[in-house]
Order: C-alpha cells, then structure tokens, then sequence
C-alpha cells in the first residue's frame, strides 16, 4: 500500500528515467562510463575494463 | 566504441559468421535509460553450424591482433562477448535486428520488444527489471511484442510478472 507522498516520490523517478532514456546514444554510453569509473574508485577489479571512450 | 563497432560490423561482412545484433545492457541503454555493463554482448548467428561455433571468430581476431580476456575478445579496448543464438528466439531477434549509430558508425542491436522478450525468457531479477523498464521507457510496440510472446510461448510468464507488478 502506498501513500500519496510515495506515490509522487515514485511518479519523480520513473519521470527522471524517462528523460535519461531519451537521452542521444552517444550521451547515454559516456554515462555508463562515468558509471564505471565510479564503481572501480569503489572497488578494483581488473576484469572490469573501464571502456576508453 | 565505434572502432570497436566498425570490426564487429566487419565480421558477417567477411562472412566469419552469417549475422549479429548487439544485445544484453548497451542494446538495453540504448532504448531506456543508461545501466552499468561491462561487456559489449553479441548475439550472432554462426557461418555454419558445428561444435566450436565461437572458433572462427576467435580466429579472425587473433588474425587482427584482438586478443581474448576471459570469456570475451578485447576489440579496440572494448570486451566483447560473442553469445551465439542458443534458441530460436535469439535466433529470431538477430534476424530482425534494427540499426542503432553511434557517432558515424551504424550497427545491429536487437529491437526493444525482443529484448524484453529475450529478458522475460531469462528471468533473472535483473532481467525482469530490465523488461519492466522496456515496458515503461522504451517505445515497445505491444503489438509485436504480444506476437512475440505469443510465439515463443512467454504469454503466460508475461501475465504472471504483470501480475506481481499490480500487486506491489
């Protein structure tokens, strides 16, 4: 059950990964980068290749 | 990435395998928002059908100086993992593949209502998030996906994961 106020909370997010998901290609893989670089700052896997964009 | 992009365009070309379409989380990012992945997956039909079906493609990257890291090939810095279609919805999903570009390179990646279905099949809490978020950011044709569905008897495993949904 949720209430109004979770309710708008989850309305705000599933609006924001609409806007992220209309995002140009290019931006969208420069985010997945920043997205490695972010998880390999928390831990260090060397299997896990930050892509040389 | 579009080098990389432009050897795996190359690859059916030089007929090392018949046909491919990008797929698990870059095909993802390209139709919803992006996600963390660290391989490039393609889904490729072989040349021929055999044992080593991955062989020739290992072949040919060694030729082209590519070598293998762990279960992918490093292409231009990027792993790429070469999945071949193991069933005949991958199968099916290469064959429809659509085009995506990147920069000014053009490649294949499987449209959004086979990758949802492809997710569904799988079934992964992972690849069940992944198909809600087809559903809700990607422009899925939900005609074709419900044929989709249909043929690869999915229906029903589709109606209990929308199910679960309206319960939450």
């Amino acid at each position: 059950m949720k209430n109004s106020a979770t309710e708008a909370i989850f309305r705000k997010k599933r609006e924001r990964r609409r806007q992220l998901a209309k995002l140009p290609f290019e931006r969208k893989i420069e985010i997945v980068v920043e997205l490695q670089k972010t998880a390999a700052a928390i831990r260090k896997d060397p299997r896990r290749i930050v892509w040389p964009l | 990435m579009e080098k990389a992009l432009q050897v795996i365009e190359e690859i059916p070309r030089r007929g090392v395998i018949k046909a491919y379409a990008i797929g698990g989380g870059i095909a993802a990012t390209y139709y919803i928002e992006p996600v963390l992945t660290y391989d490039l997956d393609i889904f490729f039909i072989p040349a021929k059908e055999g044992v080593d079906v991955l062989a020739p493609i290992y072949e040919y990257a060694r030729e082209r100086g590519f070598s293998p890291q762990a279960e992918s090939i490093l292409i231009e810095g990027f792993p790429v993992q070469f999945i071949p279609a193991y069933n005949d919805l991958i199968r099916e999903a290469v064959e429809n593949a659509s085009l995506l570009k990147y920069r000014d390179v053009e490649a294949k990646v499987v449209t959004a209502e086979y990758l949802a279905a492809i997710a569904l099949q799988t079934g992964r809490a992972k690849d069940r998030e992944r198909v809600i978020s087809l559903l809700e950011e990607a422009d899925i044709d939900r005609t074709v996906f419900d044929r989709i569905l249909q043929s690869f008897g999915l229906a029903e495993k589709f109606k209990k994961l929308e199910k679960q949904l309206h319960e939450e």
